[in-house]
């Protein structure tokens, strides 16, 4: 079965279930089966949570299985370095360099990695790394983040730039479709070359 | 691309098996939707004439009635839609409607059937009149749940057949399935959907909406709606025999996979583990060596269906979340595999790399090594920043640092983080389980300070039935009702307190003070837990009351700052700065946990974060330096 299956992974507050609908929506407008699986309650209080977006012309499971993401979109590195196990061998990882520190790592005997990038790429994944917060600071809108990572994804996806529009316009409120957009666009000049 | 053709890799439609009633898997963009579960349910609720709908909010049910509610405004239908008290509430009041005729509907979470199971166990010897579908959402992981419990099992000990969709869009029609079979044998149906159902997405051909077309009518018939234990024999006999006769019922028979393989070996599965099953059948070619059945009615399971099974294979498979509710009922141990005898985990969510092990070992082939899971630990979740909740517990914490702390159902339940809370329960416990402490403790002649929490919400849902018995009891201890005037949790649901109901409608209010007084408590005062200090004195002045007089009710009200709709006012945002006083000792991070208030590394000292800073100020209290200071302070 030809899928493609994205994990999207960040902490509660972040903007994973508009980030993934965002996907879902684009590749279901291209004409594509998509299955997705995303978590409320809880999950939403802060706490890590993931996303899973799987689409081709037939999908079944809504989940993606350990080792079977083609994608890792990770809005924060702990939680990219922590999820990589969901990564195919020398998968793909959209990277932002936010850090979220845990208040319960305790500095001294669980102190956050510092090396996030070279763990993944030394476990064969391709990683691209994203400065989101600063892009979204210039920008004007610190809520933009999860955007600027599926701009960033898309370029790595056979869809048109007019559906991506449409599916964002579907997502957000109406005020924001504008900003979204460039989030959406700054992110995808930044791997659009590769 | 308008349309895409699938073929399954045996030649069988995708639409054959996970849509066989009508639906065409074409992409006509106006007709097909992007849906998570609960919208595809609720849809299939307004496509199928329910006039009436009910419901508490529970993760991962939650989405169901918003999505009724939404449709119903927009097109306008005669539709009673409304959030329930509570489980029980809403189950009778919709099941009542079922009585009277029309086609209705209570939804909930799992832990919400507990407190629905009263009626739910009569209601399916009474039976019903108008379809009455009980839509009972579990958890399996748990993601966001005190219990893994299956719903099915619930179905199976009230004797009520249950439908167990593998999607979305299987959910939606299974809603047409359920009105069917509930007319027909005039008994409620269980819809039984898991997390990956209900916040699974994806694309669904929209249908028709009929608007709800009956008329409400009880024929009287006190026999049947008032029976007494004499009738209810015989009502249970019934029972008995619609049972047998829904084990035939051709509509929800099982349905295979993969018809014309020969072979010795079945796969049995249900809910979403089918649907997990059959991409691993496929990729892996099992699919050529195993039937793969696809059980939609686990409970009664078909009887032709298990004679057969037991018959045609030596070897059977089965999988299904979370209780072994079909393979109990196959009865056949030497033959069956499962959870009973641990071929399938007996906890925990069953995720498509389980399944596929577990397939791989049925059909003798080797499993490929996984991924190691990384030992780093993640984020907990824990309370918003600027969240009253959290100066509340602050202040109970550091009023009575030795008290027993009973607490509740909700976002508070967070207070955990903070080394508030000593017990959580079930919904509404916080209260019997404090007056519960408070009599155990008296016959060993001492008093405990005791501190209770609950949620405005889940006070009105099960709080007050136990304040009222903690006042007979003569109980005392000191009930914070954390108000902060929404159903949080679980998406900022509007509370009884609201005056608003699910459509957005002007409803009347109720006021947690005038109930705290029905039940004559002395003591109640409204606090705002943003003024710690004034906070602090209130509950000094509640501790005196409880230690001679009974319970001592305080109302921490402030509105959630997450919610959208809320009119509540709010304080004024006050920008905050650690000074020079700060000497690193991790008070505010450990004691206060707000989510902008981070441990700098290269100075070791706290920083605010201003753009996670809710601009609340409470910490300005905390710092036993003194070091957190306004801006320009």
């Amino acid at each position: 079965m030809d899928i493609k299956s994205v994990l999207f992974s960040g902490v509660g507050g972040q903007g994973i279930i508009l980030a993934s609908a965002i996907l879902a929506k684009c590749a279901f407008k291209k004409g594509l089966m998509v299955k997705e699986s995303e978590l409320h309650g809880m999950a939403q209080r802060g706490g890590s949570v993931v996303s899973h977006v799987r689409f081709g012309n037939e999908v079944f499971s809504p989940l993606i299985p350990k080792g079977g993401a083609d994608f890792l979109v990770a809005l924060e590195e702990l939680e990219g370095l922590r999820n990589s196990y969901y990564l195919k061998p020398s998968g793909i990882v959209i990277l932002s360099t936010k850090k979220i520190i845990p208040q319960t790592a305790d500095p001294s005997l669980n102190p956050y990695p510092e090396d996030a990038e070279k763990r993944l790429c030394a476990d064969g994944f391709q990683v691209r790394t994203i400065d989101s917060f600063a892009i979204a600071k210039e920008i004007g809108n610190l809520k933009v983040e999860n955007v600027i990572l599926v701009g960033a994804l898309s370029s790595y996806l056979d869809f048109p730039m007019e559906l991506w529009e449409q599916a964002i316009s579907d997502s957000v409120p109406p005020k924001t479709v504008q900003i979204n957009i460039e989030a959406f666009n700054k992110g995808r000049e930044i791997t659009v070359n590769i | 691309m308008s349309s895409v053709d699938i073929i399954f890799p045996t030649g069988l439609s995708y639409s054959f098996f996970i849509s066989n009633l009508g639906a065409k898997k074409d992409f006509f963009m106006n007709t097909r939707l992007l849906l998570i579960g609960n919208e595809a349910i609720a849809r299939g609720l307004v496509e199928n004439g329910c006039a009436m709908a009910l419901s508490y909010p529970g993760t991962p049910a939650s989405e169901i009635l918003p999505a009724v509610a939404k449709w119903r405004n927009e097109l306008n239908l005669c539709m009673h839609v409304r959030w329930a008290l509570n489980e029980k509430i809403a189950f009778e009041t919709a099941y009542a409607g079922s009585i009277a005729g029309l086609r209705t509907a209570v939804s909930m979470k799992q832990v919400g059937l507990n407190v629905a199971s009263d009626p739910f166990m009569s209601a399916a010897y009474m039976g019903v009149k108008g379809g009455f579908i009980v839509i009972s959402a579990d958890d399996p992981g748990p993601h966001s749940s005190q219990t893994e419990q299956d719903s099915r099992m619930m179905a199976m000990f009230a004797k009520v057949p249950v439908l167990d969709p593998c999607n979305a869009e299987q959910a939606r029609d299974f809603i047409a399935l359920a009105y069917e079979l509930s007319e027909a044998y005039e008994v409620p149906v269980m819809l039984r959907p898991t997390t990956r159902i209900c916040h699974g997405g994806q694309d669904i051909e929209l249908r028709e909406i009929k608007a709800p077309l009956r008329s409400a009518v009880l024929k009287r018939d006190p026999a049947r709606w008032a029976a007494t234990p004499k009738f209810r024999y015989a009502l249970h006999k019934s029972l008995n025999e619609k049972l047998s006769a829904i084990a035939a019922h051709a509509p929800t028979r099982p349905r295979l996979l993969n018809p014309g393989i020969k072979t010795s070996r079945a796969i049995v599965a249900s809910g979403v583990a089918f649907a997990h099953a059959v991409e691993i059948a496929a990729d892996s070619g099992i699919i050529e060596n195993a039937a793969v059945w696809q059980v939609i009615q686990p409970f009664p399971l078909h009887t032709d269906f298990m004679e057969n099974l037991l018959a045609e294979y030596t070897d059977i498979l089965v999988i299904e979340e979370s209780a072994p509710v079909i393979e109990m009922q196959l009865a056949a141990g030497h033959m069956v595999k499962g959870r009973m005898n641990g071929h399938i985990p007996q906890a925990g969510e069953l995720l498509p790399e389980i399944i596929e092990d577990a397939m791989k070992r049925f059909c003798g082939l080797s499993s490929k090594p996984r991924p190691q899971v990384p030992a780093t630990g993640g984020k907990r979740p824990c309370l918003c920043a600027g969240c009253s909740h959290r100066a509340s517990f602050f202040a109970i914490k550091k009023t009575f640092p030795d008290a027993i702390y009973t607490s509740d159902i909700g976002c508070y339940t967070l207070g955990l983080n903070l080394g508030a809370i000593d017990t959580v329960l079930c919904m509404g416990a916080s209260i019997s389980q404090a007056s519960g402490f408070y009599q155990a403790f008296k016959l060993g002649g001492t008093q405990k300070d005791i501190v209770a929490t609950i949620g405005d919400s889940t006070f009105f849902h099960s709080g007050a039935a136990a304040l009222m018995d903690a006042v007979v009891q003569d109980s005392r201890f000191i009930l914070v009702v954390l108000d902060n005037s929404t159903t949080a949790m679980t998406g900022n649901q509007p509370t009884p307190a609201s005056g608003l109901d699910a459509c957005g409608n002007a409803v009347p209010e109720l006021s947690i003070e005038d109930i705290v007084k029905g039940c004559k408590v002395e003591f109640c005062r409204v606090g705002d837990p943003y003024d710690l200090p004034g906070f602090i004195d209130l509950l000094k002045e509640a501790h005196s009351h409880t230690k001679d007089m009974g319970v001592a009710v305080v109302i921490a009200r402030y509105p959630c700052l997450v919610d959208k709709k809320s009119n509540g006012a709010l304080h004024e945002r006050i920008d905050m700065y650690v000074s020079d006083l700060c000497n690193g000792c991790g008070y505010c991070i450990k004691q206060f946990e707000c989510p902008a208030i981070e441990h700098d590394a290269p100075s070791g000292k706290a920083v605010i974060n201003a753009e996670a800073c809710s601009g609340c100020a409470i910490c300005a209290h905390v710092c036993p330096q003194g070091a957190i200071k306004k801006v320009g302070e």
